[in-house]
């Protein structure tokens, strides 16, 4: 007898996200993904002066937050037809290194390490750290108190729940390390960004900021600490973790996907090669941007952006009659709440047809980082372990290649000012796409403007495809798909969902972003 | 590698001195008052239960509150607050988060922190969280809540979600008008902390004022606390100089305009009342204008509706003894001697014009036409 479990919220995430699965013999036999909040960004996008767009965008979401404000920059660079600033670019890409490299260790000890670790094993600590015992009074403290908020309540720690204490206390210490060196890095952007969260200074042309020689220095120093944290704590931790106690949830492929991956290029390391059009603001990226068929790990094949489109027929939209799927250029966004089988406010994001899992496992398997293929010769599938390991190794990857970039602005600021801007005005009609991975995932927006006012805005974001429903060929979404196998022995404690929901960094406020503008009709849903 | 040869770091606990005076700093309060402020800390058994809704946000102000250095987030989540619910950082889920909500709820007498506009639209569909209209939510967590902290843009006016459709506002105001819709939640201490994102050190001063003083600073007439929010921008800015000598920033790319008045790119500085360029951000680091970025007037009611389209001047300027000048005009006739850096002979004593915003929302707007 099949049992429903609804797990809504899903916390420790971005935005409102609700899961419901069907489990079957203590087995998830079938899995839904629903977001629960939209507020309506592109239809207040319409009609308004296109340069507002990086700004806005920015704020659909306050943790991947700059990448928006990148791709919307990029899709305005487009636009104008603007070949940035060298000082441009590489503030860009500080930016968002940055972004990457906070983002990811927060992602793993602040929102995921509570459903790998049993906390109050910490406790149980007798070793003699000063730093480590200090830890321990805290939490001691807090059970003293009968106040343990908020690590508790919690889903009950299971047989691969990490329980020694000197591990958990050690890896308790970096959650809290964690905390500071976030905000010491949104510190360090800040010199380039002038609010963080949130930056403003990323708009069409590159970058307003003029960081001083001496500031530029401050922000290199505070981009060694970010690296050492990386390199000496986080890549550490995951290693230690996913080779250690989680190497039976990583051979196992626990969260797996269909294993259809898809990323876009980032981080440019020189000006765009050939025309503007499509070069997301320079060439020779850091990461390069491709996609892997199930079946087909070699070659890489590069990025087809006319095959990207997105179906409705299991969302609340409608096309219509006889088209099942659009391309986000085209897009429509007309609302249908009372629509049969339709249960979710994200659309389905399709390339040629197939869903596509996107983040920093589709990164890893694209470029072959080798820490990744290390795993993987160890007997690591790709899954929710490996997601975690390829955001560690990523970091690492960025921290080093953004010193080279701090290098080149000092250098370019010795000889006066920097400029990192070409100031061009609005065109009276045009069309742009911009595109950058996110640290979730495949990011693009596409602009279209028109009478100097943006006519049309839309946004396909990593979250939207990763949380994507069913589409008309019933093909479910990856975070679906993942699910599926999942072991969930008790049903009131399915702690295994959420490790593999959370493995993804789930980001609902992007990945919602539509509704009907006409009608701004929307109803109770129901998933039957 | 083995997990046991990881570099521990000497992680110390801050003792509450530290954070009392920092504190005090941060509300400008005098340091006579920390053996006061200690002493409120200290009660730390009766840490004051803290509930952190999220609605229509993007949990940028979380993230921002997270970057508080002196005194640091995390001291005050263990040792100064008892964080019950919060969705971003929370351990429990689905219906153990929902639990913990209602218990603590019933204990009441709690802090409510709101994060994210309220859509007021279709019922309150537009945010569910359980199941459950966020609207009704709020309603909830408000009755018994000993007062209300709204943070950021959003939970405050509405922010940029009111220009959607889903009329989005904040716990008292949608935009510059209230709206009354929580009032028969009863009269509550409620403060409100807008820019987007929040600030974190004006929330950190506030709990830690309530906490000591059990009251709310001294506020505005939108409920701000005076000590934030009481002071012009313009009149404080670090451009204000070249604006009165007609120096106008018109070109990003000019190495010779940079740190120009940015008015003519759309800076709001004018409309704008916060301390941004005195407290600045990120532990004092930066800010907008520094960075050279115009300000938006997020910390305004106004804000996003009324500041759009951001990167167009919107009002003329008065001249003494001329009078009001349309800037077009200003420009046309100096615009060699702007390009050249040489600027204007004559001080610029005000800007003229005003928003009109009335508080309605694009879907409220709708509604009445249709």
């Amino acid at each position: 007898m099949a049992q429903r479990i609804v797990i809504d919220p899903i916390t420790r995430i971005e935005g409102h996200l609700k899961i419901e699965v069907e489990v079957e013999n203590g087995v998830v036999k079938d899995a839904w993904s629903a977001g629960t909040m939209a507020r309506g960004w592109e239809v207040l996008l319409k009609d308004r002066d296109p340069r507002d767009a990086p700004y806005i965008t920015s704020r659909v979401c306050g943790v991947c937050e700059g990448v928006h404000a990148i791709a919307s920059a990029q899709a305005l660079d487009h636009a104008f037809d603007v070949e940035i600033p060298e000082a441009g670019r590489l503030m860009r890409n500080l930016f968002c290194g940055g972004l990457y490299l906070h983002d990811h260790f927060i992602h793993f000890y602040v929102l995921s390490a509570l459903d790998y670790l049993d906390i109050m094993a910490v406790a149980g600590y007798s070793g003699s750290d000063a730093g480590l015992l200090a830890i321990k009074d805290k939490i001691v403290a807090l059970v003293q108190n009968n106040d343990t908020s908020p690590f508790t309540p919690r889903y009950e720690p299971d047989e691969f729940s990490v329980n020694d204490p000197e591990i958990v206390t050690t890896l308790v210490s970096h959650y809290i390390k964690s905390i500071e060196m976030k905000a010491k890095s949104q510190k360090m952007l800040n010199i380039i960004c002038g609010v963080q969260p949130h930056p403003n200074t990323i708009i069409a042309g590159g970058c307003t900021a003029t960081p001083s020689r001496e500031e530029l220095i401050e922000f290199r120093e505070l981009w060694e600490e970010q690296v050492q944290f990386v390199n000496e704590i986080y890549l550490p931790d995951v290693t230690a973790v996913g080779t250690g106690p989680l190497l039976p949830l990583a051979t196992a492929g626990l969260g797996a996907t269909t294993g259809n991956y898809l990323c876009y290029p980032m981080f440019p390391q020189s000006a765009p090669m050939g025309t503007v059009e499509y070069s997301f603001g320079g060439g020779n990226p850091l990461v390069k941007g491709g996609t892997l068929m199930t079946g087909e790990v070699n070659p890489t094949l590069s990025v087809n952006y006319d095959g990207i489109t997105e179906a409705v027929a299991h969302s609340w939209y409608e096309y219509p009659a006889g088209v099942d799927s659009l391309h986000p250029s085209e897009g429509i966004t007309e609302y249908n709440v009372r629509k049969d089988g339709a249960y979710s406010f994200v659309k389905a994001p399709r390339y040629s047809g197939e869903p596509m899992e996107v983040g920093p496992l589709a990164r890893g398997l694209v470029n072959q980082y080798p820490e990744l293929m290390n795993l993987i010769g160890m007997g690591a599938k790709p899954g929710a372990v490996a997601r975690h390991f390829c955001r560690a190794v990523e970091s690492k990857l960025v921290g080093e290649a953004g010193l080279v970039w701090i290098d080149r602005l000092i250098e370019l600021a010795t000889t006066g000012p920097i400029v990192g801007m070409n100031d061009q005005p609005v065109p009276r009609s045009a069309r742009g796409m911009g595109a950058w991975d996110a640290p979730r995932g495949a990011l693009a927006h596409w602009v279209d403007i028109q009478d100097y006012r943006i006519k049309n805005y839309q946004l396909v974001v990593p979250s939207t495809w990763n949380a994507s429903p069913r589409d008309e060929k019933q093909m479910r979404g990856p975070y679906e798909q993942s699910l599926l196998g999942c072991p969930v022995p008790d049903v009131d404690n399915p702690i295994n969902v959420v490790r593999i929901i959370r493995s993804f960094d789930p980001c609902l406020a992007c990945a919602i972003h539509l509704i009907d503008p006409e009608t701004n009709d929307i109803k109770v849903y129901k998933i039957r | 590698m083995d997990i046991f040869e990881l570099r521990k770091p000497q992680i110390t606990r801050r003792d509450f001195i530290k954070a009392a005076s920092a504190a005090l700093v941060l509300l400008g309060l005098s340091q006579a008052l920390t053996p006061k402020v200690v002493k409120a800390l200290e009660k730390s058994a009766g840490k004051p239960a803290v509930i952190w809704l999220e609605g229509q946000d993007c949990a940028g102000c979380v993230e921002s509150f997270l970057n508080s250095l002196e005194p640091d987030a995390v001291s005050i989540l263990l040792d100064t607050i008892s964080l019950r619910y919060n969705e971003t950082a929370m351990a429990a889920s689905g219906h153990q988060a929902e639990d913990a909500l209602a218990k603590t709820v019933e204990e009441g007498g709690y802090i409510l922190v709101i994060e994210g506009a309220i859509p007021l639209a279709e019922d309150g569909l537009f945010c569910t969280i359980g199941g459950k209209p966020f609207k009704d939510i709020v309603h909830e967590c408000a009755s018994n809540a000993a007062a209300i902290i709204c943070v950021g843009s959003c939970a405050t006016y509405g922010g940029i979600p009111r220009s959607g459709p889903t009329d989005a506002v904040g716990y008292l105001y949608r935009g510059t008008q209230k709206h009354h819709y929580f009032d028969d939640v009863g009269e509550k201490p409620v403060i409100n902390l807008p820019t987007c994102p929040l600030h974190c050190e004006r929330l950190v001063a506030v709990i830690i004022h309530y906490l000591t003083f059990s009251t709310v600073p001294e506020l505005d007439e939108f409920q701000r606390p005076l000590a934030f929010y009481g002071e012009n921008q313009h009149e404080n800015c670090e451009r204000r100089g070249h604006f009165d000598a007609g120096r106008f920033l018109t070109d990003w790319g000019d190495p010779e305009q940079q740190g120009w008045c940015l008015y003519l790119k759309g800076c709001k500085g004018p409309w704008a009342n916060q301390d941004c360029w005195k407290r600045l951000w990120n532990n004092r680091t930066n800010y907008c204008i520094q960075a050279n970025h115009p300000c938006v007037a997020c910390s305004e009611p106004e804000f996003y509706e009324s500041v759009s389209p951001m990167y167009e001047r919107q009002f003329d300027v008065e001249f003494p003894g001329i009078g009001r000048v349309d800037i077009d005009k200003i420009m046309l006739t100096i615009g060699g001697a702007v390009a050249a850096g040489i600027g204007l002979d004559m001080a610029v004593s005000k800007i003229t014009g005003d928003w009109k915003d009335n508080g309605e929302t694009n879907a409220n707007k709708e509604g009445k036409e249709s």
